[in-house]
Parts: structure tokens; sequence; C-alpha cells
């Protein structure tokens, strides 16, 4: 280490492989098991039909969580309108499936691109308007106001205020009691998947570069625009199948399903306590706030104000989020044991 | 029609003034206050309690002035010291969340210890003929005073010596300190006046329509809108964009219908964000 000059660092920089190498266990292990031990909760919960719809409520949350992550986590683009996104999904598909009689997959499979396609789109304006944090917040906040006037206003289609019943999906698997726990359960381990594979590939490896220094990337060659319009496209279709798959499994969605106040504000605070651009995070945020939500329903008027301080508390204690302050004190119990056997 | 512009100017006055304390603690400090609509809540409820204890207006108003002040300065100097620890997006971020827990913890306690009192302050008087359009005389009040706290304002940063340090620290915090001034105290102060401000816009606002307590979120959101049509940190640009989605607003709710105001709104947000990133006053960023 003592010979190291300029010359060779940059060297190295050269010929230093692009891409993480990780074993096939490490890189995909954290999944299974987590899918294992969430795959368990009906054996506990099954018999309850109520506590059934609270679980695969959770399980949605973590899917829109690590869609959220992809967009925000990876490229610090702040989309407000999670809900939105996932509400032009749930509506396309149920309209699509319900009233023309469309094959329910398909319509899910059209609500996935209608999303993404909008998503792309605001990216596409994040980018050559180059806006900051808080302005992407604000425009895409627009959209998810202006998404929840419109479901009102639209009553023919969408039922406004009273809502929309879906059928298609309560014929089919998704109108059990179990069977739409494990199909959100798949959905999220597909997320995981992609978003496993995104961090593998040259896509993730231009994310990190991004995120570390833009300026930095841009002149290293890295297409900043692009990979954040990827960013934005695979998000909001994530976002848009989600949204679909929950319509129809619920068999009921209205204005506060998707609204920003139900939905961003919940899946921004679950991503920001697991821990922005990890893997588990987002699972591990929608774990701990659906689990918190169930208990602070006991306590009735007093929730909100509890679900106020619980999140104070928890960003002053853990700012980076639970799962790089637990990386961090693994790293450090390491640093230790090594300083203690020098080898 | 021309009652309706004036009609939307005078409500136009009251965004404005929503807007200016928003903009300065985020022009200072790159704090987003989600809190400050919740904020001004607070102070609406102080000051219908101090009313309905038997305190006389003036008495009560100042009580909730001073009470969100306070607040304010409790606030920066206690949870948004560790705000400030941080840079760049991670600030902004923190900030987001914090002020969010503590909109929650307001908004929930307000809804859960009064879930029906309002602050409606009746002015009375008959109304007052201007330019051929008879205007109610708390209308008229409400305008005067936040004309007058624009007025103020303005002169501070223009005039005095504390003002131009604030300024100072907004243009350039490094640049301000070696002049001595200490941005931590600074920003202190503009919290407490923003909280100030924003329980002085729940007294003029309620001269016009009572404000109830679940009027927190909205009162933020659009405190947002001025904010970023008026450009981050400018207080005469948030009077100018405040008197015109002010405008924008009642003619849409009078020509359309009320319940595209606020699509029209966030509208004009978008469209300035997206041709004018720095607001119509705004500095170039």
């Amino acid at each position: 280490m003592t010979d190291r000059t300029p010359e060779t660092e940059a060297a190295e920089m050269i010929t230093a492989p692009a891409r993480p190498r990780m074993s096939f266990a490490r890189a995909f292990g954290p999944i299974v098991l987590t899918a294992a031990a969430v795959a368990l909760v009906p054996l506990r919960y099954g018999d309850s039909g109520a506590t059934m719809r609270v679980a695969v409520a959770g399980v949605l949350f973590a899917t829109y969580a690590v869609a959220f992550n992809v967009i925000f986590g990876s490229t610090g683009q702040l989309f407000l309108c999670v809900g939105a996104l996932a509400g032009v999904g749930g509506y396309m598909s149920g309209i699509l499936s319900d009233r023309a009689g469309w094959p329910l997959l398909l319509s899910i499979a059209l609500a996935g691109l209608l999303s993404s396609a909008l998503g792309a789109g605001f990216s596409w304006l994040v980018v050559h308007r180059s806006l900051d944090v808080i302005f992407t917040g604000i425009v895409t906040l627009a959209f998810s106001l202006g998404f929840s006037n419109v479901v009102l206003g639209q009553r023919n289609w969408t039922g406004g205020e009273n809502g929309l019943l879906i059928k298609t999906g309560s014929n089919s698997l998704l109108g059990d009691q179990i069977p739409p726990f494990y199909i959100m359960l798949g959905l999220l381990v597909l997320y995981l998947v992609i978003y496993r594979l995104l961090q593998l590939s040259h896509i993730g490896w231009a994310f990190r570069a991004l995120r570390d220094d833009e300026v930095a990337a841009e002149l290293a060659g890295v297409n900043v625009a692009r990979y954040r319009i990827y960013a934005g496209t695979i998000g909001a279709a994530m976002l848009g199948v989600a949204g679909a798959v929950w319509a129809h499994s619920a068999g009921f969605i209205g204005i506060s399903t998707y609204s920003f106040a139900g939905v961003d504000v919940r899946v921004i605070v679950m991503l920001a306590f697991g821990g922005i651009g990890t893997l588990l995070g987002p699972v591990l945020g929608a774990v701990t706030f659906t689990v918190l939500d169930e208990f602070l329903i006991s306590f009735a008027q007093l929730r909100v104000v509890l679900y106020g301080v619980v999140i104070i508390v928890l960003f002053l204690g853990f700012q980076r989020g639970v799962i790089p302050a637990f990386q961090g004190l693994v790293e450090r119990v390491r640093d230790a044991r090594k300083r203690r056997s020098p080898a | 029609m021309r009652a309706v512009v004036f009609d939307g100017i005078v409500l136009g006055l009251q965004f404005g003034l929503l807007g200016v304390g928003l903009t300065l603690v985020y022009g200072l400090g790159g704090i987003l206050n989600l809190a400050h609509g919740p904020m001004a809540v607070l102070g609406a409820i102080v000051v219908a309690n101090s009313m309905d204890a038997g305190a006389p207006v003036l008495l009560a108003v100042a009580l909730g002035l001073v009470s969100i002040g306070v607040f304010g300065l409790l606030l920066d100097s206690t949870l948004m010291r560790a705000v400030y620890r941080l840079t760049g997006e991670r600030r902004v971020l923190l900030s987001l969340l914090l002020t969010l827990g503590v909109a929650f913890v307001i908004d929930g306690l307000l809804v859960w210890r009064y879930p029906i009192n309002s602050l409606g302050i009746h002015i009375g008087g008959d109304p007052v003929s201007i330019l051929g359009v008879r205007m109610r005389t708390g209308s008229l009040v409400a305008s005067a005073i936040s004309l007058a706290a624009g007025a103020v304002l303005v002169v501070f940063f223009r005039f005095s010596t504390a003002g131009r340090a604030v300024r100072s620290v907004i243009q350039d915090e490094v640049g301000a300190r070696l002049c001595g001034i200490n941005p931590t105290a600074v920003r202190t102060l503009i919290f407490g006046l923003s909280g100030v401000l924003a329980a002085l816009v729940a007294v003029t606002r309620s001269m016009t329509s009572p404000i109830t307590t679940t009027a927190g979120i909205d009162l933020t959101i659009l405190a947002l809108i001025v904010t970023v049509v008026g450009g981050l940190g400018s207080v005469a640009g948030a009077f100018l964009a405040g008197i015109i989605l002010g405008i924008v607003n009642t003619v849409s709710s009078f020509y359309i219908g009320t319940y595209i105001t606020t699509i029209m709104l966030l509208l004009a947000a978008a469209l300035t964000i997206i041709l004018r990133p720095s607001g119509i006053l705004g500095r170039r960023g």
C-alpha cells in the first residue's frame, strides 16, 4: 500500500471491474431468505380474513417501496406520485377487464405499460429541465393531486368518491383468502430480483456513479439522462402492475386506495426507515410500519400523533435507515476483531 | 368580473403572507417546513381559545403570534439541529421527514383535542365601496394587515442590519460567516419569524372565512405552490405570486367551478417549474 502513485491508482481504476462481482448465493440468498420468512405469515394468521388482508396490503406496500427505491434510491428522482402511478394501473386494469371484458392478465400488462409511459415522461421532464429534488417532488405532486381530481370528476368511469367494484378478480385465485398473499409475494420477489439484477448490470453501475457524483459520472461518459429515464420507466411499470394486481385482489378501489396521503407518505417513510438504496430496506420498512399501524389502531384518535412521534424519533435515530446502520455496525465489529487478532 | 378580481387580490395577499413564511426558512436553511400549515392552524386555535376565555381580540392575537413564534424558535433549536448537520439531498430529505412528523403530531393533537373548534374573527362595519365594488370590512382589514406585514418585511430586509445579515446568509453562508454573522442564530431567528407569520396568516384568513382544525395540510400545499411560483427565498416574489394565484383561484372557481381550483393552482406551479424554474422573482440558481 505504500508505493501507490497516482499513475498506479489511475491504472487500477481503468482495469478495475466495472461491475461488482458477487456470488450467486450472496446476490440472491437474501431475497430467498426474506421471501421464505414472509411466506410463513399465513401459517399463523391464515384463518383470519381481516388479518390476511392487512398482510397482503403490507406486501403491496413493500412492492411500492421497491419500485420507489428504483426511482428515488437509484437516481434521486423524488417521484411524489407513487400512489397515482399505481392508481393509473389499478383503474386502467379494473375498467378494461370489468367494463370491456378484456382478459385479466392482458389488462394488468397494459396497466404496467401505461404507468411506465407516464413514468418515462416525468423522468424525461426532470432530465430535460434539470429539476432538483424539491422541484421534481412538486411537479409529480401536482400530478398526484390532479389524478385524484380526475378520478373524482370522471365518475362514470371511476365511480367517483363511491369507488369502483371490480368483479373480474373475484372469480380467479385473487378472490380467495390466502392465494392473493402468495401472488403478491411472488410479485415482490420478482421486483427484488429485478432490483438485484439491475444492481449487478451496467445499469446499476451507472446508477451508483450518478448517485455518487453526477458531474463526474457525466464526465466519465455515463449518459446520466438516459439512466434516469430507465429508472423512471422501470419503477413506474412496477407501480402500475402492483396497483393493478391490488385492484383485482381487493375487488374494490376508491379515491383513498391510491391517494397521496395514503400511499406516497407511507412509502417514503417506509423506504427511508429501511434504508434508501438497499435491497431489503423497502421490505423491512413495509413490515415494520404495517405492524406498527396495526398496533396503533387501538389508540384510535391519538394514532396520528403517535405516528408522528415515531417518525421523528426513528429518523433522528437512524438517519440513513436501519439496514445501512446495521451494516455499519457489522463492519465496525469485524474491523475491531481484525485489529485484535492481526494475521 | 371586477369583484372577482378584487376577491382574488384579497385572497392573494393571504397566499403571499403564507408563502413568505415558508420561503424564508427554505431560502436560509434549505428546510421545506411541511409543518407550516399545521403551525398556522395551531396559532388559530390559540387565538380562538384565548378569545373564548374572555381575552380581547388584540390580546388573543398577540398571544397567538408570540406562542407560534416561540414554537418556531424551539423547533429550530431542537429538532432542526440534526438537519443542519447534514448537507445537500440528505438535508432536504431529513427535513421533509422530520417536519412531516411534526405536522402529524400537531394535526393529530388538534383533531383529537379540538375536533370542532375553529377561528373566525368578525370585523364589524358596513361594506366599503371601492371602484364600484362593495368590499367587506373584514377583507379590507385582512388585506391591510397582510400588506403592512409585507411592507415591514421588505423594509426589514432592505434597510436593517439584521435584515441584511439574513440576506447575506441566504446568498452565501460561508461568506456571511467570514463577515462575523452567526448563521445558526440567523436561522433560529427566521424560524421564529416564520412561525409568527404563520399565525398571522391564520388571523387574517379567519377574518374572511373561518379556519378549522383540519386545514393544516391544505395550507402547507398552498404555501408550497406560492413559494415555487414566487421563487425560493424572495419576499416580494411570494407576494406577487400570491396575488397572481389568488386571482387565478377566484376567477377559475367563479367561471369553471370550485373543484378545478386546486388543479389550476398546481398547474400554475408545475408550469412555473418547467418554464421558469427560479420562480417569478427568484435568483438564478
